[in-house]
């Protein structure tokens, strides 16, 4: 990997993949990286809180909006282009590299 | 409030005040939301994260400013340290230069530069002086012995001159090189304060090499368990944030370290060896990590 470039832990994958469809907030991430993994993947709330910081810092998602429910502060968080765009090509190097295994020939 | 939420509070107060202020109400909507129905306690998978992610928000707003000269004041702030804890067992022998160290080393912490340095070098001319059994600066009786609570050899008595004077040098040079900036330096936190008895109980005169890790005592062990601990803690450090901070305060520990194992190089065992093995590879790893995690940074 080139110097300054940034790779893309588990946790920061899936949290940027819950965010294709839309804002959301800590607790919906958490139940949408569930869905999406077919329950394998049950971020802890540290871990999720984390992710978000550093994927704030690097540009990839911001603050969308806040919202306080029954007396509770949510924020919401969006998907940057930027983000977009290094979560498809963390995809695409993973298809790249499950190819080596399945044998699946990349288009 | 439930016993849940209350081990949840707990477990935030692993992140930084502000943090907390800001976030931490939030996380604990969450916690408290994900957590299954029914649990007294929290899972230990979320209990670890909650810890990982403080320490590494602290060690991140930690990293901000410039890396060197925050590196060298904390350098600086553990030698002061280690140098009051070693006269701590001597405070009834030589109560002027505890205090002259405590002060010293309490000025070095809240990032009071120019009160500091006379301080150090005041103290270092007097343990240079008790090394070579002179009486500078006053009329101490030599040798020091330690006061009858505490089970030391004489002050010094164990290891060469050239040890104490380099940890001496450093903390001065280290000061003079931070107070010729003539820009602020960070006040460290008071917590630092409870280390200094903690620390004078796990023996930190370490210039008793022969009996040392050789004597096997558990309060050797445990000092150099908490030395690597520590070491490999500033290792992750540089690695999660790709700054040089800590493995500059490791480097100016282990100068100090280094002295007194050429000093003390004939009276050497195995387990000596082994300890500065691991010393000079953790802190070789702590000045590798920094260029590892800013070539491999992962989001």
């Amino acid at each position: 990997m080139a110097e300054g470039s940034r790779g893309l832990s588990e946790p920061a994958y899936f949290v940027l993949a819950a965010l294709l469809d839309g804002p959301k907030h800590g607790h919906a991430i958490i139940k949408t990286v569930l869905a999406l993994s077919e329950h394998r993947v049950k971020l802890p709330v540290g871990t999720l809180y984390g992710a978000l910081d550093r994927l704030a810092a690097g540009g990839l998602v911001v603050l969308d909006r806040e919202e306080t429910v029954d007396g509770r502060r949510r924020r919401y968080f969006r998907l940057t282009e930027e983000g977009g765009t290094q979560l498809r090509a963390e995809a695409l190097r993973l298809r790249q590299a499950a190819s080596i295994v399945i044998g699946t020939a990349l288009a | 409030m439930t016993t849940l939420e209350r081990q949840y509070r707990l477990l935030l107060r692993a992140y930084p005040h502000n943090y907390r202020s800001d976030h931490g109400g939030e996380l604990l909507d969450v916690l408290l939301e994900t957590t299954e129905p029914g649990r007294r306690l929290p899972p230990a998978r979320e209990a670890v994260a909650l810890l990982v992610a403080g320490a590494r928000t602290r060690l991140t707003q930690a990293a901000r400013g410039r890396a060197w000269p925050d590196g060298l004041h904390l350098g600086v702030t553990v030698l002061t340290l280690i140098q009051l804890a070693t006269l701590v067992p001597y405070a009834g022998r030589v109560p002027l230069w505890v205090a002259v160290s405590a002060a010293a080393f309490l000025a070095v912490l809240r990032g009071r530069v120019l009160l500091a340095l006379p301080l150090v070098a005041a103290a270092g001319v007097k343990v240079w002086g008790i090394t070579h059994g002179r009486p500078v600066l006053d009329h101490t009786i030599l040798p020091v012995y330690a006061d009858p609570l505490w089970d030391a050899p004489a002050l010094y008595g164990t290891g060469g001159p050239i040890a104490p004077a380099v940890s001496y040098l450093v903390a001065v040079a280290g000061l003079a090189v931070l107070a010729l900036r003539r820009e602020p330096v960070r006040a460290r936190s008071w917590a630092w304060v409870a280390a200094a008895p903690v620390l004078a109980g796990a023996d930190p005169a370490w210039l008793d090499v022969g009996g040392g890790l050789g004597g096997g005592s558990m309060p050797v062990v445990a000092r150099v368990a908490l030395e690597s601990a520590l070491l490999a803690g500033a290792a992750w450090a540089g690695r999660l944030t790709g700054d040089h901070r800590w493995a500059i305060a490791a480097g100016a520990y282990l100068l100090p370290a280094l002295a007194i194992l050429f000093e003390n190089l004939a009276a050497q065992t195995r387990q000596d060896a082994v300890h500065w093995i691991v010393l000079l590879t953790l802190t070789l790893v702590a000045a590798a990590m920094p260029h590892r995690g800013r070539r491999h940074a992962v989001l």
